[in-house]
């Protein structure tokens, strides 16, 4: 469970985050939705542990991420922003690293290895390095390594970002799996669409702030609209304000 | 998971990691045997010019050897080889198959005999180097024959021709190989610490700013172990690969000097246990070599950034023993303090067959330990800073 309480984060004069409060719990996909430059990744970065928050605190099952940092780190799966792998790897090779610095070894790793290599089906790619591998090979040892160590909360931000239709049905499939299993999941996307089919819950921020919290019926009759792409843009000051919410490059705050 | 656990995970990573990459390996394994090969060469061909078989049995070719008898005679007296020279000696000069010859004129008997100045002419080749000892040689031979017959025939006359010589010159070369070509040796130390300082760059490049580019720096940094032990498992693979560059080096160093000038002199010096000894006082410099590349790999906002600076980065060191190759100095408390330049020192003194004293390498080490631990704990710090993965 993930407990987000008055989370604020400035970057010199612009404030990322303005005291936000969520809960993501277990056995549910709680959705962080907001456009582009909404606090989103900065916000994921703090519960993950490589940001410092200015104020307020997040508790990843009873842990403080400032001052258990390690005790959080060892409960959390992440598939962060940055995603980058070693070309010189293979993909087993990046897993088992993982996994060993998780603590994992000998035959209890090498066996999760290869359920995960089931899983997410590596079978033709898993033994060669990682150099030159397609976007969907990529995002798969990067899952992989994520779950290798069977965290309790898992973290995706953005995970279908840039595959195809079938890779991106294989990623929430994973997602159902790991929330099945009783574990929590915090999802973080912009696309209305994809959050409305996987999410249990869906936590939209906007200009650093929460916009709403609820479910995918709630925000709907919250918005009055059946239209996901317009309770979206109703609840980000989207319609309100006129401008449309930007599906070009990302800007990453 | 102990301390070491993960430290040891992420050095066997990054040193597997590296052992696949051509640039870490070319700079590990080749670039050190840059410095040994050049010195080599220069050592080869300086010792041919310089020694030319000054320990070796004289041989001087002449020209008439049947004409001047005398000088014949007390040449072989002085254990010199005397030849008879080809017919053309000026041509044989002058397409370098001689360095030097002398010829006598067919009148040298008579007028010695007679107690009168004889023609002998040197033919020599200035503009080769080659034969720079020889005719040197030659000419002292010639300057001393000049100066004993005088003598005699003076002191015939009742002279003692002592009294005519103010001085008696007689010079002492005490350097180990008594070569002139040990200068070369002072080149050594600046080589090595300038390898020293390149060795596990580019390593030092890659899992730093190289990691930050590639974005792999924050999915690692999220895994649950201590920055400090992330730092350390980094820093001891690019430890390593200095080492390496460095043994490299020394081996090649000491094959180069075995080839060039046999097993006298630069190679005995270069003992195993002599580059143990470099190995065990230049420690702490590795140490503190590899912090400063992490320190300029960490705060440079980008891989290009970082080589350039790495690149340059070994010269600074370099550069006062470079200096001490042309001005040498006698080693003192004060310089035994100063990291790279104490090292260069040290390593200079035991090339040279001289005593190490224990004192100026215990300063030594704690000065350069002193430092890189600093700067050890100033490269923890900024793996603690968000700026770390994000860029400034």
């Amino acid at each position: 469970m993930i407990d987000v309480h008055k989370l604020t984060k400035t970057f010199q004069s612009v404030t990322a985050l303005g005291g936000i409060n969520f809960v993501a719990r277990d056995g549910e996909v709680t959705g962080l939705i907001g456009p582009n430059g909404a606090g989103k990744t900065t916000a994921l970065r703090i519960i993950y542990t490589v940001m410092q928050p200015n104020g307020g605190t997040v508790h990843v099952d009873g842990f403080n991420t400032v001052d258990d940092r390690l005790n959080v780190q060892q409960r959390i799966g992440v598939l962060p922003d940055g995603r980058g792998l070693y070309p010189r790897l293979t993909a087993r090779e990046h897993i088992r690293y993982y996994g060993r610095l998780h603590g994992l070894k000998g035959t209890a790793l090498e066996n999760r290895i290869e359920q995960l290599n089931a899983d997410l089906s590596m079978a033709d790619f898993i033994d060669r390095r990682a150099k030159g591998f397609s976007k969907g090979q990529t995002r798969k040892i990067t899952l992989a390594r994520a779950l290798v160590h069977e965290p309790q909360n898992l973290l995706l931000d953005e995970p279908t970002n840039g595959l195809d239709i079938s890779s991106s049905r294989a990623v929430h499939r994973l997602i159902r799996d790991v929330r099945d299993q009783g574990r929590c999941v915090l999802f973080c996307s912009h696309i209305m669409s994809e959050v409305a089919s996987i999410c249990d819950r869906i936590v939209v921020i906007s200009g650093g702030l929460i916009a709403a919290d609820g479910t995918v019926q709630e925000l709907m009759s919250q918005t009055g609209s059946d239209n996901l792409d317009d309770v979206f843009l109703r609840l980000t000051g989207g319609l309100t304000g006129g401008a449309t919410a930007s599906t070009g490059e990302e800007g990453r705050v | 998971m102990n301390m070491w656990a993960p430290v040891s995970i992420i050095f066997f990573k990054e040193v597997l990691d590296n052992a696949r990459d051509r640039r870490s390996l070319l700079i590990a394994l080749i670039y050190p045997l840059l410095g040994p090969i050049l010195l080599g060469l220069m050592l080869s061909a300086v010792g041919k010019v310089t020694v030319g078989g000054a320990d070796q049995d004289l041989t001087i070719h002449v020209k008439g050897i049947e004409h001047g008898n005398l000088l014949v005679d007390w040449l072989t007296n002085k254990g010199v080889k005397v030849v008879e020279a080809p017919e053309d000696p000026k041509a044989a000069v002058r397409n370098g198959d001689l360095d030097v010859v002398v010829v006598v004129a067919p009148e040298f008997n008579d007028l010695a005999k007679a107690e009168k100045t004889a023609p002998v002419t040197v033919i020599i080749n200035s503009s080769r180097l080659n034969g720079l000892v020889l005719v040197n040689q030659v000419v002292t031979l010639l300057g001393t024959f000049n100066t004993e017959v005088w003598g005699e025939r003076i002191a015939r006359r009742g002279v003692d021709f002592r009294s005519l010589q103010p001085i008696a010159i007689d010079s002492l070369n005490v350097t180990s190989g008594a070569h002139i070509a040990d200068i070369l040796l002072f080149m050594v130390p600046p080589l090595f610490v300038f390898n020293l300082f390149m060795g596990g760059a580019y390593l030092s490049i890659d899992t730093t700013s190289g990691e930050r580019e590639r974005g792999s720096l924050e999915p690692l940094l999220i895994n649950p172990i201590e920055r400090s032990a992330l730092v350390a498992g980094k820093f001891l693979a690019a430890l390593f690969y200095t080492g390496i560059a460095i043994v490299v080096q020394l081996l090649a160093f000491k094959i180069a000097f075995y080839l060039s000038s046999g097993s006298s002199g630069f190679s005995q010096s270069l003992s195993l246990f002599n580059m143990a000894a470099i190995l065990i006082i230049t420690m702490p410099l590795m140490i503190a070599a590899v912090s400063v590349q992490f320190i300029i790999a960490t705060v440079t906002r980008s891989f290009k950034e970082a080589q350039t600076y790495l690149g340059l980065l070994p010269l600074v060191p370099a550069l006062p023993g470079m200096i001490l190759v042309f001005a040498p100095v006698k080693i003192s408390i004060w310089m035994t303090l100063i990291p790279a330049y104490s090292q260069t020192l040290l390593f200079g003194q035991l090339l040279r067959g001289e005593a190490l004293s224990p004192l100026h390498i215990a300063l030594s080490m704690t000065s350069t330990l002193a430092l890189a631990a600093a700067l050890f704990l100033i490269t923890i710090r900024l793996y603690e800073r968000e700026e770390l993965i994000f860029g400034s």
